[in-house]
């Protein structure tokens, strides 16, 4: 999908200012004079990031931020403000703002900034998919697969996993290949990375960001 | 001779001491005359018996009192004659009283010499003999002491009148010895130290220093001491410092002292004048205190004005400075995008342009001027002003509803005052809401509404008036949902410096009421039956014509 910066501010003259300026960087660009006609706008499904006015009629940029983050989208934000005061600055940065520039802003920082987000989204969303691929892969095993996986992931023997599952040892190696398979790994180290990584995300419910975490 | 004898014992009743220890016996009666002669006074024998008459003086008695010593032998005026009927008495009884008790006599009275001038004498004298009859002979001396009398009588007049300047002062006024102890201690110092003078009086003047200030307090003295010399012009006639008081009851307020010398009989000896500084320091502080206040009021309001005009004037910068780069690129990028460069150089002019006049209209804003009354289109200003008050508003987070009537008639303003008032009231309702901290409803409402002009005025009243001009007015009010205003603040809202706000001035209300009578309105307050407080206030309409008219232009 093609990543366009949204800009939103209530300015016109701003808006259509650095419009321009990111039409001369190649950058694709939308513009939306509220908070409000950006969220009418947004669907959860835009690419991009977002360079947003902090204070503007209706909801403030940094009520937006907070919209945004309930929607748990990936999008960076680049906040820009005519009044360069701190309690906002950090208020926005606290809540994981990208970047906070002072109006009037320094456009080669502006560009260097907005090409770092989407540089930053990018990757976000291909970790976001590997993680939705890799739930999804996990998601597909059955009950019972899903205990010979983490039995395998402790590193226990087949032998050791049918008795303590109460099944034959012919039923575990059964099982584990499925699991191989529907996990699409050939090695036990893959499956005990795999099953780390499922562990971190359980444990971290709540990062920061909610990027990790599948809606 | 027996003169001789005589006049030996009036000398030696006179002086006090008999004639041999003196050395100066007299080798003659011619001696001894001339030694009466020459007595500044006169000595004299009498009888002790009703003003006392006489049978001997000596010439000093002309002098004395105008009369001839042979007047007064001869007995043709008695000394009780001419001595004041207000001291006969007194010294009747005195000199009774020593004869009975054969002691020698001593008295002060006045007499009225011949020529009618009243003097002062001094008389000392003994009983030399008692007659057959049993009447006492006195003999004795008596001298003019009407000098001393007089310069004593203007010493305790000037000591009484000092006396009473020193009570009168508000300083206190000490004096104290060569070693410090206090001699006396005047009214105000009792006020002052609350000691009364008999607990102090003796005691060490340090104790009227705090504690933590002794050691400079006792260095000063020495150095008043050292310093200050009451018979050398040279020197300076008193030092001052200043330092902290001690009261009986501990407290401690700042005082400023000087130590002064006076020259007494054997030693130098010090006035301590001390005054209390506590409340000119009080008003120093509370100087000091306004003045920051003020400078930190002007900052505070240059700041606020100019933070939604900076708002203002960083929107077109940004503007121009994204055009200006973005022209730059399309110009590195070569003929094909000319036409774009030239669009953002075009676009990056209009801005200017733009900032430009937003600084003229701060300009206009907060160049000191007259005040300058013109028929105003109501609703523009109101509109303007909300415009301005919106910046302001969203960052603290309000919305200000504005409710208008379909038609505004004209008004005479000045609009830039009005606006200003505008502004300030809703300031202050913003603060108002904030305070309460209620995070609900963070709204308020800017209404006008067109009112007849004597509300209060019977029907009968108003029905005559509606035939001759209605006077109309427009009324303005800012609605806020905030504590409202504390009944018993009243009037006083509106006295400059009256402030409710932990920050500010309170000159706001008083300023916007004044702007609001030179406008020939009125501005009030009310609590709102529900919550908080509206203020609003009236500005008379231009004339019935305008109103029919309206804001058509």
């Amino acid at each position: 999908m093609v990543q366009k910066v949204f800009i939103i501010d209530d300015d016109v003259a701003v808006r259509d200012a650095m419009g321009m300026l990111l039409d001369s960087e190649d950058l694709p660009h939308v513009g939306f004079e509220s908070a409000d006609s950006f969220l009418g706008f947004y669907d959860g499904n835009q690419s991009g990031c977002l360079v947003l006015d902090i204070r503007m009629p209706g909801m403030t940029g940094l009520e937006l931020q907070k919209v945004m983050s309930k929607f748990q989208s990936l999008l960076p934000i680049i906040f820009i403000t005519g009044h360069g005061d701190i309690p906002m600055a950090v208020e926005a940065m606290r809540h994981g703002a990208f970047d906070f520039l002072r109006k009037p802003i320094q456009e080669p920082v502006l560009i260097q900034r907005i090409k770092q987000a989407l540089n930053v989204e990018t990757n976000l969303q291909s970790r976001k998919l590997t993680r939705e691929k890799l739930h999804d892969r996990i998601d597909s095993l059955t009950h019972r697969e899903f205990q010979v996986f983490e039995e395998v992931a402790q590193g226990h023997a087949n032998k050791a996993i049918a008795v303590t599952l109460d099944i034959s040892e012919r039923t575990v190696e059964v099982h584990r290949a499925q699991v191989m398979k529907k996990l699409a790994t050939r090695s036990i180290a893959e499956v005990v990375r795999i099953h780390i990584e499922f562990e971190l995300f359980k444990q971290f419910r709540n990062p920061p960001r909610n990027l990790l975490q599948k809606p | 001779m027996n003169q001789l004898r005589e006049f030996r014992e009036v000398m030696d009743s006179a002086s006090g001491q008999p004639y041999e220890r003196s050395g100066v016996l007299p080798s003659s009666p011619n001696r001894l005359e001339t030694l009466l002669q020459n007595l500044p006074g006169m000595a004299y024998r009498c009888l002790n018996r009703t003003h006392w008459p006489m049978d001997f003086v000596s010439d000093g008695c002309f002098e004395l009192c105008g009369y001839h010593r042979s007047e007064i032998e001869n007995q043709s005026v008695l000394w009780g004659d001419f001595t004041h009927p207000q001291d006969i008495r007194e010294v009747d009884r005195k000199v009774r009283l020593a004869t009975e008790q054969r002691q020698p006599f001593e008295v002060e009275y006045r007499i009225i010499a011949k020529d009618g001038t009243q003097k002062w004498v001094w008389e000392r004298g003994r009983v030399v003999d008692i007659r057959h009859d049993g009447v006492a002979v006195l003999e004795g001396f008596i001298t003019d002491i009407t000098d001393r009398k007089l310069s004593e009588a203007a010493y305790i007049h000037a000591n009484a009148f000092a006396q009473a300047v020193v009570d009168s002062v508000t300083e206190a006024v000490i004096t104290i010895d060569n070693q410090g102890h206090i001699e006396s201690f005047n009214q105000a110092a009792q006020g002052m130290f609350a000691f009364r003078s008999t607990e102090v009086i003796g005691d060490q003047c340090r104790i009227l220093i705090r504690t933590s200030n002794y050691r400079e307090f006792d260095q000063f003295f020495k150095h008043c001491r050292d310093q200050l010399d009451p018979g050398n012009p040279a020197r300076p006639t008193s030092i001052g410092m200043e330092t902290r008081g001690n009261k009986k009851t501990g407290e401690f307020f700042p005082v400023h002292l000087t130590i002064g010398p006076v020259q007494d009989k054997i030693e130098t000896k010090y006035v301590l004048l001390i005054r209390d500084l506590t409340e000119q320091k009080a008003a120093e502080k509370e100087a000091a205190d306004q003045r920051e206040l003020l400078a930190h009021a002007d900052r505070l309001n240059t700041l606020g004005e100019t933070a939604g005009i900076a708002h203002e004037i960083n929107q077109p910068l940004t503007a121009i400075s994204m055009y200006a780069n973005s022209g730059l690129s399309f110009l590195d990028r070569g003929p094909k995008d000319l036409s774009r460069a030239r669009e953002a150089l075009n676009k990056l002019s209009e801005q200017a342009h733009r900032a430009g006049a937003i600084i003229e209209h701060m300009q206009k804003m907060t160049r000191p001027r007259d005040s300058r009354h013109e028929i105003t289109n109501c609703e523009s200003l109101i509109r303007d002003v909300h415009k301005l008050a919106e910046v302001e508003a969203q960052s603290r987070n309000f919305v200000i509803v504005l409710d208008l009537p379909v038609k505004i008639p004209r008004v005479k303003c000045d609009p830039i005052q009005i606006q200003q008032v505008i502004f300030n009231l809703l300031r202050n309702g913003m603060e108002a809401m904030e305070s309460c901290s209620s995070r609900q409803e963070r709204r308020i409402i800017l209404s006008v509404r067109v009112i007849k002009d004597g509300i209060n005025k019977t029907m009968a009243d108003r029905q005559i008036s509606d035939k001759q001009t209605i006077e109309k007015q427009i009324k303005i009010s800012i609605v806020d949902k905030g504590p409202g205003i504390p009944t018993d603040v009243g009037e006083q809202l509106y006295q400059p410096f009256a402030t409710t706000k932990s920050s500010g001035m309170g000159l706001g209300l008083s300023i916007s009421r004044s702007i609001i009578s030179a406008h020939h309105g009125v501005l009030e307050y009310a609590n709102n039956p529900s919550k908080g407080a509206t203020f609003y206030f009236t500005l008379p309409c231009v004339s019935l014509d305008a109103l029919v008219d309206q804001t058509g232009e």
